[in-house]
């Protein structure tokens, strides 16, 4: 339909064409109303919420911010989720690179029997109880009282973006390793000289997908700062104000605190969508 | 490695700086599988077999099969493995046509789609737990927006409990969809760009309709991405937990109890009001189970498709 000059479209085209898109104008609506709704809210007063208000707000109260960043001590969780988001996706990026590469490289004593246990472990999931084992062994460990227990849950086994970045590692010419071995590369050289700048493209998918996993995550997040809730991060917060003792009277806090953890996520999207589209079905053929 | 004893000293030590090499590679993403895949599964497996009440409690007490027997008599985790098919099955069912739509319209360079499709997409990038939490608001039965514009366009006259025994499934569901009908759009986008244009082209100018272009040509031809995709989505339906915990927690009255919160539910609080003497063994009993069921639905799933295709 689109190689027909617009001039000429039948009755039929124009009405199907319209149908479209007033069939996505409703599906559109229904997708945003929930986040306009809540970034609006987070600038309404609590009556207004609650009792019924209009779309827009009636006075713009930037103060609920200040309220939610200093009284409530969201810049605090707000500092904890960056530092967790972006620990989780280096050690993601990283951890995935080594272990991809040599996967699709080298030959070594119990590859095969490694192999087999990452992939099986794709296929057993118990869930978020495997959350409490988890804890307590990094409670043996003496980490639980530290930020590096929830880096670590949350990075997690990584198996699904290893293979992926295996796969990709295949995909690269032997010959170049070759050629770098032959120039006098270690194997170290190899890796950081020609794997690691070709793999570029799979490592931003790992990263960008592990920076959204743990910037959005909860359950695994209250869990890990059980013992210490001021190692929380922006969803944890955000949610346990639920359960507050005024919760009734903060629901403009809560808007408040929900925009301040979806924002960000929001910022990157409006840069990096195509790549979130890209990146998730480059995930889903492999895994 | 079996023919070792032949190798010289020199052959021997070049192997063993390979793997020495090798495992230095591997170690970072080793230790980090082995404590957050590994040994979790492990312990579960193990646990189902004793009785704990976890650290401080004294020693974890042998059981046999206590654990597991407990399970099929349990009640209530059976309703929650019903409602875990309520909830996955009526959610599969609204989002694989509804995605499957979408990819449809969207599908193709025409202007407006590209925009279009982000912003459907967009709920799958944002935290479910604080959708869940701005949907617990929008849903509320007497200070939610929900009602109130149903009841200003005069649809219903007295609020709807959103959240109430009757309707939470169905609210779940529904925001369920929300949060991930562009991720399955998406992989049907992808799927219909590899049906080849030429075969569309072909019905068209044998003179099929929109409709029968869809029945006759797309849908058979998507017929092995479709299969992957509704495994997919069956799959991710067992396991959503986060959404149920933060929305609904379960109730009112286990009402929304899926058997995933069922598992978690003997571990920690399920929500901060609540009190939970934690049961790991039973805990670790249940989540073993809940996994055994949605492998074989899996696999089930996997049978019946293949039947689907000798019978094509």
């Amino acid at each position: 339909m689109a190689e027909m000059n617009r001039k000429h479209l039948s009755k039929t085209a124009w009405a199907s064409i319209i149908g479209k898109w007033v069939f996505l104008g409703i599906i559109i609506i229904f997708t945003l109303y929930p986040v306009v709704y809540t970034v609006l809210g987070s600038l309404k007063t609590n009556a207004e919420l609650t009792q019924g208000g209009g779309f827009f707000p009636a006075a713009w109260h930037f103060e609920n911010y200040y309220q939610a960043f200093v009284q409530a001590d969201f810049t605090k969780y707000t500092i904890n989720s960056v530092i967790v988001s972006t620990s989780v996706t280096l050690l993601a990026a990283a951890t995935c690179s080594m272990a991809g590469f040599i996967l699709a490289r080298k030959n070594f004593a119990g590859k095969k029997v490694l192999m087999a246990l990452y992939l099986s472990m794709m296929f057993v999931s118990l869930g978020s109880v495997t959350l409490y084992p988890i804890y307590e062994l990094l409670r043996a460990l003496k980490l639980n009282k530290t930020i590096f227990a929830l880096i670590i849950a949350l990075t997690g086994g990584q198996a699904a973006n290893v293979f992926l970045v295996m796969g990709f590692t295949k995909g690269i010419p032997r010959e170049l390793d070759e050629a770098a071995i032959i120039d006098g590369c270690s194997l170290y050289g190899v890796y950081s000289r020609i794997i690691l700048p070709l793999s570029k493209p799979i490592l931003a998918v790992v990263a960008l997908f592990s920076f959204r996993n743990a910037w959005n995550d909860y359950i695994t997040s209250l869990i890990m700062t059980i013992s210490m809730p001021k190692l929380q991060t922006l969803t944890v917060a955000v949610v346990q104000l639920k359960y507050s003792v005024n919760a009734a009277a903060e629901w403009h806090i809560m808007l408040a605190g929900a925009s301040i953890a979806i924002i960000p996520i929001l910022i990157v999207y409006l840069f990096a969508n195509k790549q979130f589209i890209a990146g998730l079905t480059a995930g889903a053929v492999k895994g | 490695m079996k023919d070792q004893k032949n190798k010289s000293i020199l052959q021997r030590k070049r192997a063993v700086k390979r793997n020495l090499q090798a495992y230095t590679f591997m170690l970072p993403n080793l230790i980090l599988f082995t404590v957050c895949s590994l040994y979790p599964v492990v312990w579960t497996l193990k646990y189902v077999f004793y009785q704990y009440g976890g650290y401080g409690t004294g020693v974890p007490r042998f059981v046999g099969l206590d654990n597991l027997a407990r399970v099929f008599r349990d009640k209530v985790y059976w309703e929650s493995v019903m409602h875990t098919f309520t909830y996955g099955f009526g959610k599969v069912l609204i989002i694989i046509p509804l995605a499957f739509f979408l990819a449809f319209l969207l599908n193709g360079q025409i202007r407006g789609n590209g925009v279009a499709q982000s912003i459907v997409f967009l709920p799958t990038i944002m935290s479910s737990a604080v959708m869940g939490l701005v949907f617990y608001l929008l849903f509320n039965a007497y200070n939610g927006e929900v009602n109130k514009y149903l009841m200003e366009a005069g649809i219903v006259t007295r609020p709807i409990n959103w959240l109430g025994k009757d309707q939470a499934m169905k609210t779940l569901i529904l925001t369920a969809v929300w949060g991930g009908v562009g991720n399955y759009m998406v992989y049907f986008i992808a799927g219909i760009q590899q049906v080849s244009e030429d075969a569309i082209e072909s019905a068209r100018i044998d003179g099929a309709g929109r409709l029968q272009t869809i029945w006759y040509i797309i849908i058979p031809m998507l017929g092995p991405i479709l299969k992957i995709i509704l495994m997919l989505a069956i799959t991710s339906a067992f396991h959503d937990i986060t959404n149920v915990m933060v929305l609904t927690e379960g109730g009112p009255n286990n009402s929304t109890m899926v058997m995933s919160l069922y598992g978690y539910r003997y571990f920690f609080p399920i929500s901060a009001a609540e009190a939970t003497v934690p049961q790991y063994g039973y805990g670790a009993a249940v989540s073993v189970i809940s996994a055994v069921i949605a492998g074989a639905v899996t696999l089930g799933y996997l049978k019946i498709s293949k039947k689907m295709d000798s019978i094509y």
